[in-house]
Parts: C-alpha cells; sequence; structure tokens
C-alpha cells in the first residue's frame, strides 16, 4: 500500500514539530525517516499510524484519506521503541492479541488463530517461546515479539519506531541484518525511524533525512551520501570536516591560503567546505607543510589528526595502510584532497 | 543499594545497636503491642461464655450487620470512583490536574469530625437542604444514607491515591500497541489496563475496606446513635463502653482489632509478594 | 479543512467542550467520561458538603464569625488540639525516626513482624484503639496502676493521656516517611566521610541527617495534622473537661447537640483554616530545605 503525505503540519504548543510535510512512501519499498531528536520523524510516524493528529494537511492511505480514521481502521501495524509488550500475557498472547480483538464477525476460528500465531513466531524465530512471559526474554527477543505482533493483524503497513534504539550494539547489527531479510520476504510497505544514520543507510531502500520538521532530503542511500543537497545532510550522514572557505576560480580557498581544494557547482564567495575524512590522503613529506597532531587506532581504522597552517584536520583510513606509511606523532606530512563539498554560508 | 548491606567501615558498634533496638522496641511494645492485647485481655476478664454472649447478643449483631452494609456500598463505590479517576489523571494530561489530585487527598487533611459536620449541615435538620428532603420523606442524618456518604467521603481517596502513581508510572504505550491492533476502548481497558492495576486495586480495595469497617468519628457525628438501627460497630463499641459494660465493648472491639490484624497481614503479603507492582510512591 | 475535520472521528474527544481542557488530543478514549463521572463524584461528596460548611459559617457574618471562635473554651481546645499534637509529633519524629533506623539497617529476629505491626494505627479502628488506651491507662489499668503507685501520675483523663493517644496514631508516619528515604541512601556518601577521617558521630549528623531531615519534617508534619482531628483515639482517655481536656473535634460535636451548627461550622471552618496555615508554612520549609540540599 503506497502512503501519501501532504502539507501536514503538527504544533505542540509554540514548538512546530512538523511544517507542512510532503512525502509519498511506495509500495513494498521499505523507507528511512532519519533525523537527531526534535526533527519531526517520530510525529510524523504517529500521525501516520493515528495516534497523533496533524494540525493541517492531508494523509492518504492507498489513495483513501486516512486522517478521519481511528488506529484500528487504518490497517497498519506499529511498533515502538520500548516495545510495548502487555506484560502479564504470555508471548502467544502477546501476538495473538490483534486477532483475538476482532469483532466476531471477522474473527477467525481458535484454530486459525492459533496457526497463525504459531506460524508467526516461527518466522521470528521464537517458536520455543510460546508460554513465556515479555519479561523473561532479551531485548532482542521482545523486539521480535513486537514485530510478531504487529504483522499478526496482516496490516497493509509496517510502522516502526526507533526498532532497535534499546538494544546493544552487537544485537542491534544483527536485528537489522534480520529484518532486512524479512522486509526481502514479505515486501510490505515499511517505514522505520531512526537516528542512527548508519542504520538507515544500510536498511533503507529510500531515506528521508529530516531536520527540525522539514525535510531536507529524500533519495536512495547512495545518492544523500553522495551528494548531499543540504550542508545540514551531509553533516549528519558520516564523518566529516568542516572549514570556512572563499570560493574563486573554482578553488576553495581555506585557512590563509593553507590549503586550495577544487571544487564544483557554482557556489562563488563565502562558503562552507566539506570533506570526508576518508577523501583524505596524508603521506609523509619532510619539511611539511603539515604536522600529525593525533593518531587513534580503532579496531581495523586508523584515524589521523593533523594540523596544517592552523588548521586541524582529520584523515581515516585502513590500519594497514597506516602502519606501511611509518608515520609516528609529531612527523612532518602532506595532506591530499581531491575534491570538496561546498555549500553556500 | 540498601544500606543494610553497608560493608563493617559504617557498621554501628554492637552496644549501640542493642541500645536502638531495645529502644524501638520498647516503644512499640508500649504504644502498640499494649493495647492491641489489652482489647483481647478486657474482652476475655470473664471468660469465653461472656465473650460470646456480648458478640451474639441483639443490638450487636445489628451493628455488624450494619457495618456489612455500609461497607458493602461504600467500598464499591470507591473502587468505580477510584478507576475512573485514576484513568483520566493518570493517562492524559489536562489543565486543572494538580487541582484535582489535590481535591482527591483532602479527605485525609480533615478532621473525620468535619468529615460528619459537613454532611450534618447539608442534610441536618437545620441544613442547606435537609428541610427540603425531610418534606420528601427522604431522611439522611440519623439514617443509613448518612452514614454511606460519610463513610464514601472519609474513604473514597484509598483506591484512587493507590492507582493513580502505579498508572502513570505504566504509562500509555500499551493502551496504544492495543488500540493500534484492533482493541476498542472497553477492550483495551478490561484485556490490558486492568491486569496491569490488579494488585495495586486490591491493594486499595483492602485500605479502603479496613477504613470504612472502622470510621468513628465522622459516622458518630451523623448516626444519631440510635441503637439497632444506625448503630455501626464502632459506635455500638462506645455505648457499651460508656454504659460501664467493659466486657461486651471489647468484645466487640475484639471483632474489629481481629479485622484489623487480618487487614494488616493481608498487606503485607502484597506488599511482599507484588511490591514492584504497587506504586513506588506509597508511602506519602 | 478537510484533515481537521474528519480527525474527529479518529480522536473522539477532539472539539468537544470537555476536552478544551486537555493539553493536546489523546488518541485514548474515555476522557469525557472519566473526568465527568469524577467531577461529579467529588461535586456531591466533597464541594457541596463543604460548600454548606462555608456557608454556614459565612453565614453568621464576620463579628458573628470571630464572636463564636474568640471564646475561652473554644481557644483552650485550640490549646488542647493543637499543643498536644505538635507534641505527640515531636515525640514520633524522636522515636519514630529510631524504629526507622533500626528497621533499615539493623537485623534481628521478628523484623518483619515489627515491620508489619508499625501500620497497626493506620488499620485499628480508632474507637478500638480509644477504648483500649483508656483501659490501659486509668488508675487500675495495667500501666495507670504502677505510674500512680510508683509516682503518683495520674495519665487517663489528663492532658498526658491525650498526648499519649495522640502519639499512637501518628505514629506510623514519620516511620514510613523515612524509611524509604534511609533505605534508598547510597553508602557511598558516608564511605566517602569516614574514609576522609569522620567519626561515625560526625558522619550521621553532617551526611546522614540533613539527607533525611526534609522526610523527618514531612512525617511531623503529617502526625500533627492527623493528631489535631483526631477524635475517636482520644475521646475515651481525656477526659473531656473544657478548658482542661476538651479537644476541638469534641467542641464541634457537642455545639451540634445542642444544634448550634452555626457555632459548630464556625469552630469547623477556624480548625481548618489554622491547619491550612500551619502545613503551607511547613511545606515552604520543606521546600526550601529541599532546595539547599538537593541532590
Amino acid at each position: 500500500m503506497a502512503i501519501q503525505v501532504s502539507g501536514i503540519t503538527k504544533q505542540f504548543g509554540s514548538y512546530r514539530a512538523l511544517d507542512s510535510v510532503d512525502l509519498e512512501v511506495r509500495s513494498g519499498e521499505l523507507l528511512a525517516l532519519l533525523g537527531p531528536s526534535g526533527s519531526g520523524k517520530t510525529t510524523l510516524l504517529r500521525i501516520m499510524a493515528g495516534l497523533e493528529s496533524p494540525d493541517a494537511g492531508s494523509l492518504q492511505l492507498n489513495g483513501e484519506e486516512a486522517l478521519g480514521l481511528k488506529p484500528r481502521d487504518r490497517q497498519v501495524g506499529f511498533v515502538f521503541q520500548h516495545y510495548a509488550l502487555f506484560r502479564h500475557m504470555t508471548v502467544f498472547d502477546n501476538v495473538a492479541f490483534g486477532l483475538k480483538v476482532r469483532p466476531r464477525a471477522q474473527r477467525l476460528p481458535n484454530a486459525e488463530i492459533k496457526r497463525r500465531v504459531s506460524e508467526l513466531l516461527e518466522l521470528v524465530q521464537l517458536g520455543h517461546f510460546a508460554d513465556r512471559y515479555p519479561a523473561q526474554l532479551s531485548g532482542g527477543q521482545r523486539q521480535r515479539v513486537a514485530l510478531a505482533r504487529a504483522l499478526a493483524i496482516e496490516p497493509k503497513v509496517l510502522l516502526l519506531d526507533e526498532p532497535f534504539g534499546a538494544l546493544d550494539a552487537k544485537v542491534r547489527k544483527e536485528l537489522r541484518r534480520w529484518l532486512r531479510k524479512l522486509h526481502d520476504e514479505i515486501h510490505i510497505t515499511s517505514v522505520f525511524v531512526t537516528h542512527d544514520q548508519e542504520e538507515a543507510l544500510e536498511l533503507a531502500d529510500r531515506v528521508v533525512v529530516m531536520s527540525q520538521g522539514r525535510i531536507e532530503q529524500i533519495g536512495s542511500p547512495a545518492d544523500v551520501y553522495d551528494n548531499p543537497a543540504s550542508a545540514f545532510v551531509y553533516e549528519f550522514l558520516g564523518q566529516v570536516n568542516r572549514f570556512d572557505c572563499m570560493v574563486d576560480g573554482g578553488l576553495a580557498h581555506i585557512g590563509n591560503g593553507a590549503l586550495a581544494i577544487p571544487t564544483d557547482g557554482d557556489v562563488r564567495g563565502a562558503a562552507i567546505a566539506y570533506v570526508r575524512p576518508h577523501d583524505l590522503a596524508v603521506t609523509p613529506a619532510v619539511g611539511g607543510p603539515g604536522r600529525v597532531s593525533g593518531i587513534h587506532v580503532v579496531g581495523p581504522d586508523a584515524r589521523v589528526e593533523i594540523e596544517l597552517g592552523g588548521l586541524f584536520l582529520e584523515a581515516e583510513m585502513d590500519r594497514e595502510r597506516f602502519t606501511s606509511l611509518g608515520m609516528a606523532l609529531g612527523d612532518p606530512c602532506s595532506v591530499h584532497i581531491d575534491r570538496a563539498r561546498v555549500f553556500a554560508r | 543499594m540498601p544500606a543494610s548491606s553497608s560493608a563493617s567501615a559504617l557498621s554501628d558498634p554492637a552496644w549501640m545497636r542493642r541500645l536502638l533496638i531495645a529502644t524501638a522496641l520498647a516503644f512499640l511494645a508500649l504504644f502498640l503491642l499494649l493495647p492491641l492485647v489489652a482489647v483481647f485481655a478486657e474482652a476475655l476478664r470473664r471468660g469465653v461464655g461472656a465473650y460470646w454472649t456480648a458478640l451474639v447478643d441483639e443490638d450487636a449483631l445489628e451493628a455488624i450487620k450494619l457495618t456489612l452494609i455500609v461497607a458493602a456500598i461504600a467500598v464499591p463505590a470507591n473502587l468505580l470512583f477510584g478507576v475512573a479517576a485514576s484513568w483520566c489523571v493518570a493517562k492524559f494530561d489536562f489543565y486543572g490536574k494538580n487541582l484535582l489530585i489535590t481535591l482527591i487527598d483532602l479527605p485525609f487533611s480533615v478532621s473525620p469530625v468535619i468529615s460528619g459536620l459537613i454532611y450534618v449541615l447539608l442534610f441536618g435538620l437545620n441544613g442547606a437542604i435537609g428541610p427540603f428532603l425531610k418534606a420528601q420523606g427522604i431522611q439522611i442524618i440519623f439514617a443509613v444514607p448518612g452514614l454511606v456518604l460519610a463513610t464514601i467521603f472519609v474513604t473514597f481517596p484509598f483506591v484512587a491515591r493507590e492507582l493513580i502513581p502505579l498508572m502513570q508510572e505504566q504509562g500509555t504505550e500499551e493502551e496504544e500497541a492495543a488500540l493500534v491492533l484492533g482493541a476498542g476502548g472497553w477492550q483495551t481497558f478490561w484485556r490490558v489496563t486492568l491486569p496491569n492495576i490488579k494488585w495495586g486495586l486490591l491493594y486499595g480495595v483492602l485500605l479502603c475496606n479496613a477504613r470504612a469497617m472502622g470510621e468513628f468519628g465522622a459516622v458518630s457525628v451523623v448516626s444519631g446513635h440510635i441503637r439497632g438501627y444506625t448503630n455501626t460497630m464502632p459506635l455500638h463499641v462506645e455505648i457499651l463502653y460508656n454504659e460501664y459494660n467493659f466486657v461486651a465493648a471489647f468484645a466487640v472491639a475484639s471483632v474489629l482489632a481481629m479485622l484489623a490484624l487480618v487487614t494488616l497481614v493481608a498487606k503485607s503479603t502484597l506488599e511482599w509478594r507484588f511490591g514492584a507492582e504497587l506504586a513506588a510512591t506509597r508511602h506519602k | 479543512m478537510v484533515a481537521t475535520s474528519s480527525a474527529d472521528v479518529a480522536f473522539p474527544e477532539k472539539g468537544s467542550a470537555v476536552t478544551s481542557i486537555l493539553k493536546k488530543p489523546s488518541v485514548l478514549p474515555g476522557f469525557g467520561l472519566t473526568l465527568g463521572f469524577t467531577l461529579s463524584y467529588l461535586g456531591v461528596i466533597v464541594l457541596l458538603p463543604l460548600g454548606a460548611l462555608i456557608a454556614k459559617a459565612s453565614g453568621l457574618g464576620w463579628y458573628g464569625f470571630w464572636g463564636a471562635v474568640l471564646t475561652p473554651r473554644v481557644f483552650a481546645a485550640f490549646e488542647v488540639s493543637f499543643g498536644l499534637s505538635l507534641a505527640a509529633a515531636a515525640v514520633n519524629a524522636v522515636f519514630g525516626f529510631i524504629v526507622a533506623w533500626v528497621l533499615v539497617r539493623y537485623e534481628f529476629p521478628g523484623k518483619r513482624l515489627v515491620d508489619a505491626l508499625v501500620d497497626l494505627p493506620f488499620a485499628l479502628p480508632t474507637a478500638v484503639a480509644g477504648i483500649a488506651l483508656s483501659a490501659l491507662y486509668a488508675p487500675n489499668g495495667w500501666v495507670g496502676k504502677p505510674l500512680n503507685e510508683l509516682f503518683g501520675l495520674k495519665v487517663a483523663f489528663t492532658p498526658i493521656g491525650i498526648a499519649i493517644a495522640l502519639t499512637f496514631v501518628g505514629l506510623p508516619f514519620v516511620v514510613r516517611t523515612v524509611q524509604p528515604i534511609l533505605q534508598e541512601l547510597p553508602p557511598e556518601e558516608e564511605e566517602a566521610a569516614v574514609s576522609l577521617g569522620a567519626t561515625r558521630g560526625q558522619t550521621f549528623w553532617q551526611v546522614v541527617f540533613p539527607a533525611i531531615l526534609p522526610a523527618l519534617v514531612t512525617g511531623f508534619a503529617l502526625s500533627f495534622a492527623r493528631g489535631v482531628g483526631e477524635y475517636g483515639s482520644v475521646i475515651f482517655i481525656a477526659g473531656n473537661m473544657p478548658g482542661l481536656t476538651e479537644i476541638l473535634p469534641l467542641l464541634i460535636v457537642i455545639k451540634l447537640e445542642q444544634y448550634d451548627y452555626a457555632g459548630a461550622a464556625a469552630v469547623g471552618a477556624s480548625m481548618l483554616l489554622v491547619s491550612f496555615v500551619m502545613l503551607l508554612i511547613l511545606n515552604i520549609l520543606q521546600h526550601w530545605m529541599r532546595s539547599r540540599h538537593a541532590r
């Protein structure tokens, strides 16, 4: 089912959570709403589910106006950040809940409910946990129960609010991969909210970058990373080196001529230049102009801080490459940058 | 981290421990244990026979019956109130909420006698709407309805005060999840909210009932002390005592004391087994 | 605008009069129903009767009101009720603290039983406590007799008897407010003090005591408030002599029996007023203490 969001605005007192947001969610895609706290992403998700109502705008589910519909009539599945499992019901009863509360006319026979629930529990790999209570499960297991519960009612859309936010890093990575696989199997239109850009870039078909109630950019993960539409998007996705600069004749002049980097685009004059640490090549060079001011080896990566003409740069590279360069703290070095992204100041 | 598991560097010397424990126990024995024991001792002073006679006395039985009737009306009514009040206070945010909560706490800061006084002023012979009701043949003061009203006033906060912090702590996410999954309002309440609050509810009802059966001051003011008609057990105790019928007075009192002990046991059991599920802010 | 009007169906209460007081619309149902019921209940049970009290008391007019209140008998009753409640609350503050300390920090056989017993004054009907205390402290009672014979001390029918009854009813308040605070006190602070060279006494007075002081004051206030209004536990042991051992609630009852409704209302209203003011002062004191010792 496709979702069409038009001109949605939401205000909480004097705080504007969403400012005339337009968005189209394509049928069957896995879409990420990415942004820092306060960007409005969770509010937008809750409006789609019917848990909040907007002050203005329209929402269409499969071409039909949906704002007048109660959550139960929208056929959406919602997965809460902190799971919201029914603490006094077993895993089985949690998953079966949506099927058991249907009006008598639409309710499935008990045997059928049991079959479906068991199937879903197998799907989320919790088949043996049917009689456990939420308190007896780990965070990752609870999240999978929450997912199975939402899927039980055969929703047309799946909405997930920071689904992995409350989990350890390792569990988070596993569940990410698992969710992607699940989506590839069932192809249900899914929207998930996250503040973790790595998660969005890894999982989603398309990413919606939001800030302060507005959409900054919509595109595929590669798109938003390689061609960020604004300074905000560039800074939010991945590490950056950021400099004030003057653009003149196709070059960004940084510092007092300490660096001159080729740019593209038609920004002129005072601007901000961004360089990714990975795009910074460092080589030992007797006589400078730079000097290694810090070295951090973090697992398989090495981060090198360089002081150059009053500027502070950060480069990132493979540990092996770094070792082969044979540089130490205080060594003179030179820096080569292919290209900088430049945005008007 | 409980302070009782602190390292030896923080332990008090043995002589101090013994002294403080002895002081505490002596204080409690004098003020709590002694009166409790006295009730039973005085009741059995003339032997079990006299004790039993006092209990099956006609007026005593009427008093017991009336106490049960009043409690049977007041407690369910306050249960309903408690659930309704805590639903709107805990699950919603609105202007005037603090005022409402203060209002709910009011009976705790008002003397029981004043609790009765206000009903006399409203429904009594010289009261605001008393004469009007009397003309309709409705008698509130010096009759059972008055007892029920005064009891309701004194005991209505118990369930609400127990449930409000509990439901606030539990939040609204489970209810929201139920609504999205397709449950209606009542379904959500019965299947999701109620099971989550059942122990807090039981606890509140327990305290409410103990107070309802034992209330004296408020009920005394509105009852008129009409023997066999508007006498609850506590009032009957007073009448017997004032007539110097000590054994009978303490016999009836001992039944109330046993009720108190049962309440204490049930209360402690609930606290011990379900402490985590009862409101953390219970002891205010 | 299409959105806002059709959204009213999804958010059932939006737009109605009741929910204009909601700070934000909620998808949960039942607000109007439960609030309406709650307010009606409170209106009938609390507000209407209280209104009758205020109406009756103010019906006397300014001079009538103060005329009814500022009499020697009422004054004496104020002294008895408020003064002895203060004394009882003070006793409870000291001994209640010791009980809380012992229950939290020490182990001894039967501790759980003792802990449960502390709530007895909450559970025991006041009339039962009243006659028990009266029997105990009467000149021929278990405690009254030895006190009379050995020290010539009379307890029942004197202010001392009243104070004892008020101590009984207020006992759990201090214990139950101090206990959780003491329980939650992190041992690290005391350990820090000790490691810096403080003696046990210094650690107690400078680290532990200030931390529990707000709770102690709260417990004191609650015990005091309870004592002022107490009726059933006191009237049996009190003697009820005007000017000496007559408590305020009893005075109200007497006036009612004499059909002096206005007088009873006046005394009742003045009682509420004074209690309110004193508790306000204690609240402010607490607030000030909390802000100084914020953790």
